[in-house]
């Protein structure tokens, strides 16, 4: 069974919701880093009339989710609806393949690993 | 984090609080008093059609999450600025103030049904009018505090009244008579615009879902309950009526719910009605006024409407807007709005912008489906396009039944398409002038969004004002050549 990489880059205040969906879909672990970035937009507030000329870096948060790849459309799908509010910022998902996942204390691999 | 507190029994309840007022009961007297439980049939098919147009509501929430303009928004990303300003601006705005003033009227019959003062109904109803607006520039909110304990007190007292009715528990004399008077469908189809105004009002719930634990679940369901227990509660009312009211009677009076509490209990039926009914009158017209105020601001926010609404006095009134509203409201009801073929007539006028409006609600649903397919929704219309478009089917059909009679059909089309002109010119003047957007092209959801941050006006203001103070600059050889900046 193969496994992905799912990292987010969202707005600082949307992570109480996000954990609460994600435990309910069995995912067994998350990190959360606090980073600082911007995206197409430059970092220009929404409300702005004109796109900043220089990249402006905002606080944001990077979400790191590793899942089997039976759940990563499931996993995809809750995070675009609970990231969802129509508004600059809503964030970015990456997703990547994964060759293996190693639990360091006890040496177990894969899926194992995971649970 | 605020905590989400509101569940679905509270969704429920403001749902029915909102939808059902006390002009309500006019169509529901008129309706009976024309079909007898015939009209039952209309209540169910409005009823069902309203459920569809909700839950494309819900949906539009859902795409556009948090959105205090509401439908407006949605048009102005769905299709662009000009059938926004038409319909959504310009038209559920004068239906509002329409809808209102038939609401104060009723305040003036309420006292003359039972007191008989002599006094004409419409001198009550502009001291009212003039009462509530002062009450609203001086921000006093006593009557909408007030408003959820009348909507309450309206909504038990009609399901007492109507059990009480349907089950011949009254102290009055029954009434021996026909309880159908339909004779065929398309006499419950003429009526299909009565029965609308019993529904109207289930997008009011939306504001409330960022309050609403698992909104996505919760809202729409919460919409389509309380449009059920509105059915149900008025079927049973429409029941009760037959057993204790003529059915001549009921059509003609301006105020069917204090006849049938007279019929049903006596003079003590009639004082528990028109209790009820004065202080939801004042609360409901209160929040009109305030409502509508509001709604003008929010409209001047995103640029649709002139920004002097966004004036405020010094209690937080937009009171432009409270003074505009209040002004329509008055003059409408200084007509002497008092008979119930009046006041009838005017609610099928002000329906057909809300029906209007509903439908383009509709489409919008279905125009994001195109152009935001893959747009996460947390909640998304089953069985695809189908809902959408029997919403729309089915409103444009009530328009088109709006009523039975030729004449009077041709007459609120007509009305109402003069005023749907004077919105349009308004529009292509606002879109050219004011707004210099292209009048159909819609203006993309991130930008309808932003529109919300109170910062967006001011920005765009600032920005506008120095590109047009720099061409002035860039210009000078042409001013010293005697051409005007």
């Amino acid at each position: 069974m193969g496994f992905s990489k799912v990292e987010v880059v969202t707005s600082m205040n949307k992570l109480d919701n996000l954990k609460t969906a994600l435990s309910k879909l069995g995912v067994s672990g998350i990190t959360v880093v606090q980073a600082i970035g911007c995206g197409v937009q430059k970092g220009t507030f929404e409300y702005e009339a004109e796109q900043n000329a220089e990249m402006e870096l905002l606080p944001k948060q990077l979400i790191i989710i590793v899942v089997e790849d039976e759940i990563v459309e499931k996993v995809i799908e809750t995070i675009k609806k609970e990231l969802y509010t129509g508004h600059i910022g809503d964030g970015k998902i990456f997703v990547t393949p994964l060759s293996n996942v190693i639990r360091v204390r006890t040496g177990e691999e894969g899926t194992e690993a995971l649970k | 984090m605020e905590e989400k507190k509101l569940g679905l029994p509270s969704v429920i309840s403001t749902g029915v609080g909102l939808i059902v007022a006390t002009s309500c009961l006019m169509s529901l007297g008129q309706g009976t008093g024309i079909l007898g439980t015939g009209f039952i049939i209309s209540m169910i098919l409005a009823c069902f059609i309203n459920i569809c147009t909700a839950l494309c509501m819900a949906e539009l929430n859902a795409v556009m999450p948090n959105l205090t303009g509401g439908l407006a928004q949605y048009t102005l990303a769905g299709i662009g600025p000009f059938v926004t300003i038409v319909t959504m601006v310009g038209g559920y705005i004068v239906c509002q103030s329409i809808a209102g003033s038939v609401e104060c009227a009723m305040f003036g019959n309420a006292i003359n049904t039972v007191f008989d003062t002599g006094i004409p109904s419409s001198v009550f109803c502009i001291f009212l009018l003039v009462v509530l607006i002062t009450a609203n520039l001086l921000g006093v909110d006593m009557f909408a505090k007030i408003q959820n304990v009348v909507a309450y007190g309206l909504i038990i007292s009609l399901v007492i009244m109507g059990i009480l009715g349907a089950f011949g528990l009254g102290t009055g004399q029954k009434v021996e008579q026909a309880t159908n008077l339909a004779g065929s469908f398309s006499d419950c189809f003429a009526l299909l615009g009565l029965a609308f105004f019993l529904f109207i009002g289930c997008e009011f719930v939306i504001p409330i879902s960022v309050n609403v634990k698992n909104e996505r679940k919760n809202v729409p369901l919460g919409m389509v309950l309380s449009l059920l227990i509105i059915l149900g509660m008025q079927i049973v009312v429409v029941i009760g009526m037959g057993h204790y009211t003529r059915f001549e009677d009921l059509a003609q009076s301006p105020s069917p719910h204090i006849l049938y509490g007279n019929a049903l209990l006596g003079y003590i039926g009639s004082l528990w009605m028109i209790l009820v009914s004065i202080f939801a009158v004042i609360s409901t017209v209160n929040s009109a006024i305030s409502f509508l105020s509001y709604m003008c601001a929010g409209m001047a926010k995103i640029n649709l409407m002139p920004s002097i609404f966004l004036k405020k006095n010094k209690r937080g009134a937009y009171y432009v807007g409270v003074l505009m509203i209040g002004a329509v409201m008055i003059l409408i009801n200084a007509t002497g709005l008092s008979t119930s073929d009046s006041l009838s007539f005017m609610i099928l006028v002000a329906i057909v912008f809300w029906m209007v409006s509903y439908v383009i609600a509709d489409i919008n649903v279905l125009i994001f489906r195109h152009r935001l397919p893959k747009a996460p929704r947390t909640f998304k219309v089953p069985f695809g396009p189908v809902i959408p478009v029997i919403a729309v089917v089915g409103n444009l059909f009530m328009i088109w039944n709006i009523d039975g009679d030729p004449a009077v059909r041709n007459l609120i089309f007509m009305i109402d398409g003069m005023i749907f002109l004077a919105l349009a010119i308004y529009a292509v003047l606002w879109c050219k002038l004011k707004l210099k957007r292209p009048m159909f092209r819609p203006i993309p959801v991130h930008e309808v969004m932003a529109m919300e941050n109170s910062l967006y006006l001011v920005a765009h203001k600032k920005i506008r004002k120095y590109k047009s103070e720099n061409m002035c600059k860039g210009t000078n050889s042409q001013a010293e050549k005697g051409e005007v900046c």
